[in-house]
């Protein structure tokens, strides 16, 4: 973004004769907005650097002899500017002219058309008859930059919005002008593709209809569309959006700019993941095992069925409820409600996931503090496949050079920006910042191993410290919040961001699904629940009579693969509720069919602790329910029905009420209560000549929606496990290869690869992918071992 | 004119000027001794500004004045030398590098001195593989003796010069272009401000000089500001080589005071036109620069005379063209020259260019239209003055200045469906 | 990247306060060696000054003497601005074309010769011009060209149509 001079003088600036009162070095595009006067724009764009390009905004400003653009020209004291002149509306319909030379007249199949500006402009400035006989140059109109974007390069006006979005925005750069002058084109590298996760707003921000998505290309026009406010849930950090849908079916996303939390964008998978709603994968209708197969029924029939079992085993003291990660905070609440106040059991638990906490008990930060950290420290978390458009805040904050990244953990992930990277064992991430609050503490003299004593001279020289965690591993939490309350007792602003496993971690946590902390983090009466692992271990021993999982996938998700299956076959009664068919679900005696983040309406909570409201969209199939809904009807069943509500708005009443009483606080010098949490065991290191395996996440991965979304299928990986040159070497297996890897759950095959930022002895394994589920490898400790063996060369289709 | 003895070009033709030695029987690296022994830079700006030398590259801004711009805040500052000629009919700065490298190498050590570079970057045109060559030469030879480099003439001051390749852009001829593609970019001009002043060559205080105007600086440290000051008219003073082609019978490079007559010009030094012919139509500073026709040959030629007529010196490139020119075959070069040359970023520029080139080459081939001419006539208006840098303001000059001294010539392209010329040539024969 | 490449890289890299300003000077050196600009080229030069190759790809592109395309042994650039064309740089460009029996940047079947037609060329006072592999032959005529066309074809193919320093 431009260097605007930031004091807080202000100038007296006249714009059409209305002087106003500006902040120095203001635009004049930005200054004419604040009147109310529309200065058109092509290259201009607020969120980029001002390039000065298209000269639509040409604008005449007294004792300057030459027309000016508005998009780059900054005000000072007594400017006089004519945005409507007659040298200016001839200099407008001159560009306008010049761009519509060759742009083709296909707007009544463009689908910019009704939202373009340049048919916008052309009607508000255009010459009012066209004198262009010209013959128009013909272009390629289909140009495939990649999975997700086509290029009509007839349409476009070179603006480059596009480049520089993936230039200054996303920090990619894969996106060009290729050539010079009059032959300069939009393009990739020679044979390359675009395919930055971010790539859906460079049709957003097109001016025209050069770029347009795969997703939308010819689906609809923009007035026939119907437009609902909505968060996106694909992960924790909640980015606002608006879904556009047409006779009540999802057309596409649109971002609904939030400077706090998206700033204006979306990543691609929050963009373009909605089309799983269509597939035949789609859950329309609850069912039940009956003799080995699997029968559709009715809803009220499947809570029939459930209601009963739950009770009983209830009864028992024997049953179990994991979910709420994926719920809204309202259905987090009523999951809870229902558990404790109709089954009567703290056993509840959302963390389906390798997540252990959502909510740093102290210095919880927010998005926008990552805008002026001056270190930024990343503990395990992978922002760029987890929290795209919170990496983006990192990338502007890195590439602005204020800010340094520092990445701690076992291997060093290719990451977008500059970084600095601490190479540290897994599992022994609390111990290096235990060290590190102990130097800081101590002052230099101390100095622990060498490189402990660097990274405490970084910390101790960095002015703010945003920490960013990936809540695994509450010990390192732990440590994690000494160490930034001993950097805060050295007067240095702190602040920790814990990236959720799913998008509603925070909220569920927030709204009491763990075993020990109710509504608003207040201590449950009574001993707590068991923990997802317990009731997993109670489950695979026999000792759980019934397990409710609504919206979660632990068959997939638990770090444990072994015991999470054991106990899946084992507990005499599951009943699964989700969107659509996944591994868990395939256990399930009975199955419920779950409203889609669109068909419903409540609030999510986003990583650092936002509460933002969504608004339903479509309506679901009519066996589908939301999840408040669905326990709501068992509770009913139950004869409790005035114990759960279905209603948001009374829910949410419900909610705030208890976090009334509960006050909960986030200010620094207090701290909240953790959720009960096992200490997981540290990774096995045993000298057995298997790998330690290292879950990776991607952002297309997962057993859910995305996993059957054919808008985003093309960019879905495919299975992979990553070794060093010499292990590979070792073990004789090739890059593009295919390996057998062989854990304490069994086996998976995927693909091999080979990079030198793997450790030896390491093997990362992609995670949450169903066809290869990597927590077969896996333990308690998010970690695994496991042999490998190469399982040949992959066998490709010919073309 | 008699009394003038060419400065920058004494010597061409029976000298070898590319040996350091002949450089220094010539007076070559008196003026850098003299000045590392007895001047401030301070005092090489103000001998320099008094002389009231303005560049040669085509802008014709005052050297000294610029050259005293700079911010001192303590950041490094670059002094970067514009060789990457290409402004169409101009060679001089082609020929003072190919011939007297160590003259230039001189006037990039004092301009250093004076403004206090450390590192100085000569861009030379990517087509001039031979004078790179040879300035490479002349520098390792500059160097050995210790005129460039550490401890220049043990003064304490150092200074290091890179020379860079284009890589074929006209463009990069304009500085900040020149900037970009220095720095490894595409050679696109900047947005301004920031100027290279205060953010120039890896957005440090960066001072952009030409070719010509740098070999200068030497002799007027010799021979004293009023020396310069005296040569020409008042407010641009000083030789100039002018670059003069086209239709006269001896092409070439003249250094001459400024304010001689375009006729003096053409006649006393570039040997006249070809036997019967008539002068039809000059231009008197580069391909960016507006015609002037037979009857302003008394037109003298200096940064004052040409703006009262509406043209310009430029890069004093004069290209004479005789009463057999057509006049739309000649604007047809120069409009697919700017179409060629536009990096492509300002939309008049870019597609305003072109169209104005498709429309010229459209009459030319006799298929040109009322249409045409009208548009032509008025397009100057949305294109000229409304881009990033002066590229998109040389399209119509010329064009506009022939359109408008013989519009029966373009009207005859239309009724008569091609070149009345050609036509004419035709039928004769 | 070959050790030569490497090693020059790093020369290049030396001569500038930033190393992206090796980019150009190094594209033209691997032009050198392989008479274009390779996909490995962009690859090479992507790695040497830190850029994406998509970033190498957009500054190579701007520039009329970087070839993204293999080129002759004999890179024929004739002027066609407006000195040149007074002095009969159009019948020039007829006579050329017709004796190789290519258009503008067109390469003769056998490899040989790539014709272009440029810019000026800043030799106007030896009208018309051409440059053969960035060596200039000033006041061209049909029949001159006809003799540097047989001595061309004569001698051994050039070690590189576009030398780079």
């Amino acid at each position: 973004m431009s260097a605007a001079p930031t004091n807080t003088r202000t100038v007296n600036v006249t714009i059409d004769g209305h002087t106003l009162s500006v902040p120095e070095g203001m635009l004049v595009v930005e200054a004419a907005k604040r009147l109310g006067t529309q200065i058109p724009v092509y290259c201009y764009h607020p969120k980029l650097d001002p390039a000065g390009l298209c000269r639509i905004c040409l604008v005449e400003i007294e004792k300057m002899p030459k027309l000016q653009i508005a998009c780059a020209t900054r005000v000072s004291e007594g400017m006089v500017v004519h945005t409507s002149s007659a040298k200016v509306a001839e200099a407008r319909k001159g560009v306008l002219e010049f761009l519509l030379l060759n742009h083709p007249l296909d707007c009544p199949i463009c689908d910019k058309g009704g939202e373009c500006d340049l048919q916008d402009f052309t009607m508000s400035y255009g010459p009012g008859e066209s004198r262009l006989t010209e013959p128009k140059l013909h272009k390629p109109k289909m140009v495939d930059l990649g999975p997700t974007i086509v290029l009509d390069e007839e349409r476009c006006i070179l603006c480059r919005r596009c480049t520089r979005f993936d230039d200054e925005i996303a920090q990619e750069r894969n996106l060009i002008v290729d050539d010079r002058g009059f032959g300069s084109l939009i393009a990739t590298r020679h044979g390359g593709e675009y395919t930055s996760y971010f790539s859906g707003n460079t049709t957003e921000i097109c001016p025209v209809g050069a770029l347009t998505s795969k997703a939308y290309r010819f689906r609809s026009r923009p007035w026939d569309l119907g437009h609902t406010d909505s968060i996106c849930t694909q992960c924790s950090v909640g980015c606002n959006f608006r879904i556009d849908t047409r006779f009540g079916r999802i057309m596409r996303t649109f971002t609904r700019e939030n400077t706090a939390v998206d700033d204006g964008w979306l990543c691609d998978r929050g963009r373009y993941t909605f089309n799983y709603l269509y597939s035949p994968h789609r859950l329309r209708t609850p069912s039940v095992k009956r003799d080995g197969a699997r029968v559709d029924v009715t809803f009220a029939e499947a809570v029939a069925l459930t209601a009963p079992r739950l009770a009983d085993a209830a009864k028992a003291g024997r049953v179990g409820v994991i979910g709420g990660g994926r719920l809204s905070d309202e259905e987090a609440y009523a999951l809870q409600r229902f558990t404790r106040d109709v089954l009567g059991t703290n056993n509840i638990d959302y963390r389906a996931h390798l997540q252990k906490f959502a909510t740093p008990s102290r210095f919880g930060a927010h998005l926008t503090d990552l805008d002026d950290a001056s270190l930024i420290l990343m503990f395990g978390a992978l922002t760029p496949e987890q929290a795209p458009i919170l990496d983006l805040r990192i990338r502007r904050a890195v590439a602005r050079g204020h800010a340094k990244l520092m990445y701690v953990g076992p291997y060093r992930p290719e990451l977008p920006v500059e970084a600095r990277y601490v190479d540290y064992p897994p599992g022994e991430i609390a111990d290096l910042m235990n060290q590190l609050a102990d130097v800081v503490h101590h002052g230099k003299e101390e100095t622990g191993e060498g490189f402990v004593a660097e990274i405490a001279q970084e910390l101790a020289s960095s002015e703010k410290i945003i920490a960013i965690h990936h809540g695994r591993d509450p010990r390192g939490a732990e440590a994690l919040e000494r160490l930034m309350e001993t950097l805060h007792r050295f007067d240095h602003p702190v602040g920790i961001l814990v990236v959720g496993a799913t998008s509603n971690a925070r909220g569920a946590e927030a709204a009491g699904c763990v075993p020990n902390l109710g509504p608003g983090y207040s201590p449950v009466s009574g001993a707590p629940g068991m923990t997802t692992n317990q009731m997993l271990a109670a489950a695979a021993a026999g000792k759980l009579d019934a397990l409710l999982v609504i919206g979660a996938n632990p068959a997939l998700t638990f770090s444990d693969g072994d015991l999470v299956r054991r106990a899946l076959a084992k507990v005499p009664f599951l009943a699964v509720a989700d969107q659509v068919m996944t591994e868990t679900a395939s256990y399930a005696d009975v199955v419920f069919a779950s409203a889609s983040f669109a068909e419903k309406r409540g609030h999510v909570t986003n990583l650092e602790g936002r509460r933002q409201p969504f608004a339903a969209a479509i309506d679901s199939p009519i066996e589908v329910r939301d999840d408040a809904q669905l326990v709501a009807a068992l509770a009913v069943a139950l004869e409790r029905g005035d114990v759960v509500s279905a209603d948001p708005d009374v829910l949410y009443a419900q909610l705030r009420a208890a976090e009334a009483v509960s006050q909960p606080s986030h200010a620094t010098d207090a701290s909240l209560p953790r959720p009960l949490a096992d200490t997981p065991p540290a990774p096995a290191d045993t000298h057995d000549g298997a790998f330690t395996v290292i879950p990776i996440p991607h952002l297309y991965a997962g057993g859910g929606g995305v996993a059957f979304d054919p808008g985003t299928a093309a960019m879905r990986p495919s299975p992979y496990a990553t070794f060093h040159p010499d292990d590979a070497a070792r073990i004789g297996v090739i890059e593009g290869g295919r390996v057998t890897l062989t854990g304490k759950g069994g086996s998976i095959e995927v693909d091999a690869r080979v990079a030198l930022n793997v450790p030896r002895g390491f093997v990362l394994v992609l995670a949450d992918m169903p066809e290869a589920p990597e927590n077969r490898l896996l333990d308690e400790s998010g970690f695994g071992r496991a042999t490998a063996v190469s399982a040949g060369v992959k066998v490709r289709a010919a073309g | 004119m008699a009394d003038f003895e060419p400065v920058l070009t004494k010597g061409f033709g029976s000298l070898d000027l590319t040996d350091l030695a002949v450089y220094r029987k010539t007076g070559g690296f008196e003026a850098l001794t003299k000045a590392m022994r007895d001047m401030t830079p301070e005092a090489v700006v103000n001998e320099v500004s008094a002389s009231n030398l303005r560049g040669r590259g085509g802008a014709g801004f005052p050297t000294g004045k610029k050259w005293s711009f700079l911010p001192k805040d303590g950041r490094p500052r670059y002094l970067v030398c514009n060789s990457d000629e290409a402004e169409p009919g101009t060679f001089k700065d082609h020929m003072l590098l190919e011939n007297a490298p160590f003259n230039l190498i001189e006037g990039l050590v004092l301009a250093a001195y004076a403004i206090n570079a450390k590192r100085i970057f000569i861009y030379i045109r990517g087509e001039f593989l031979q004078g790179y060559r040879i300035f490479s030469k002349a520098l390792a030879d500059a160097r050995a003796a210790g005129f460039v480099g550490h401890d220049i003439l043990g003064s304490g001051y150092s200074v290091e010069i890179v020379a860079h390749r284009g890589a074929g852009a006209y463009i990069c001829g304009e500085e900040t272009a020149q900037l970009n593609s220095l720095e490894g970019k595409r050679g696109e001009p900047r947005l301004k401000p920031p100027f290279p002043a205060n953010a120039g060559l890896y957005g440090m205080p960066t001072v952009v000089n030409n070719v010509e105007t740098l070999m200068y600086v030497p002799h007027i440290i010799t021979r004293g500001a009023q020396w310069f000051a005296s040569i020409g008219p008042e407010k641009s003073p000083g030789p100039k080589v002018i670059s003069v082609s086209g239709h006269v019978v001896k092409p070439g490079n003249y250094e001459i005071p400024l304010g001689i007559t375009v006729r003096e010009l053409i006649d006393g030094y570039a040997g006249g036109l070809r036997p019967g012919r008539t002068v039809k139509a000059v231009q008197p500073g580069g391909g960016s620069s507006a015609a002037i026709f037979a009857e302003d040959l008394d037109c003298g030629i200096d940064f004052e005379s040409l703006a009262a007529k509406k043209t310009m010196l430029g890069s004093g490139a004069v290209v004479v063209m005789d009463d057999t020119a057509c006049m739309v075959r000649s604007a047809v070069t120069l409009n697919r020259f700017y179409e060629h040359e536009s990096c492509g970023q300002c939309t008049p520029c870019r597609e305003g260019g072109q169209w104005v080139h498709r429309m010229v080459a459209r009459l030319e081939a006799g298929e040109g239209s009322e249409q045409d001419l009208r548009i032509l006539g008025t397009i100057n208006r949305t294109i000229t003055g409304t881009n990033l840098c002066a590229l998109g303001d040389s399209i119509m000059p010329f064009l506009q200045s022939v359109m408008t001294r013989f519009p029966d010539e373009f009207k005859a392209h239309v009724t008569q469906a091609g070149c009345p010329l050609r036509l004419r040539k035709e039928s004769a024969a | 990247m070959t050790p030569q490449r490497e090693k020059r890289g790093s020369e290049l890299i030396a001569r500038y306060p930033d190393r992206r300003s090796a980019l150009i000077p190094f594209l033209q050196f691997c032009q050198e060696e392989d008479g274009y600009v390779t996909d490995q080229a962009i690859a090479d030069a992507a790695e040497l000054v830190r850029l994406t190759p998509a970033e190498v790809e957009s500054v190579a592109s701007f520039y009329s003497l970087l070839f993204r395309h293999p080129v002759g042994g004999h890179v024929i650039q004739v002027c066609r601005t407006l000195a040149c064309m007074l002095r009969g740089a159009d019948e020039l460009q007829a006579h050329i074309k017709q004796r190789l029996g290519v258009g503008h940047l067109e390469t003769t079947p056998d490899g040989m010769f790539t014709y272009e037609e440029v810019e000026c060329l800043a030799a106007c006072d030896r009208a018309p011009c051409l440059q053969h592999n960035l060596e200039f032959v000033y006041d061209v005529t049909p029949q001159s060209f006809d003799a540097l066309l047989e001595q061309w074809r004569a001698q051994p193919r050039p070690a590189s149509p576009m030398p780079a320093e």
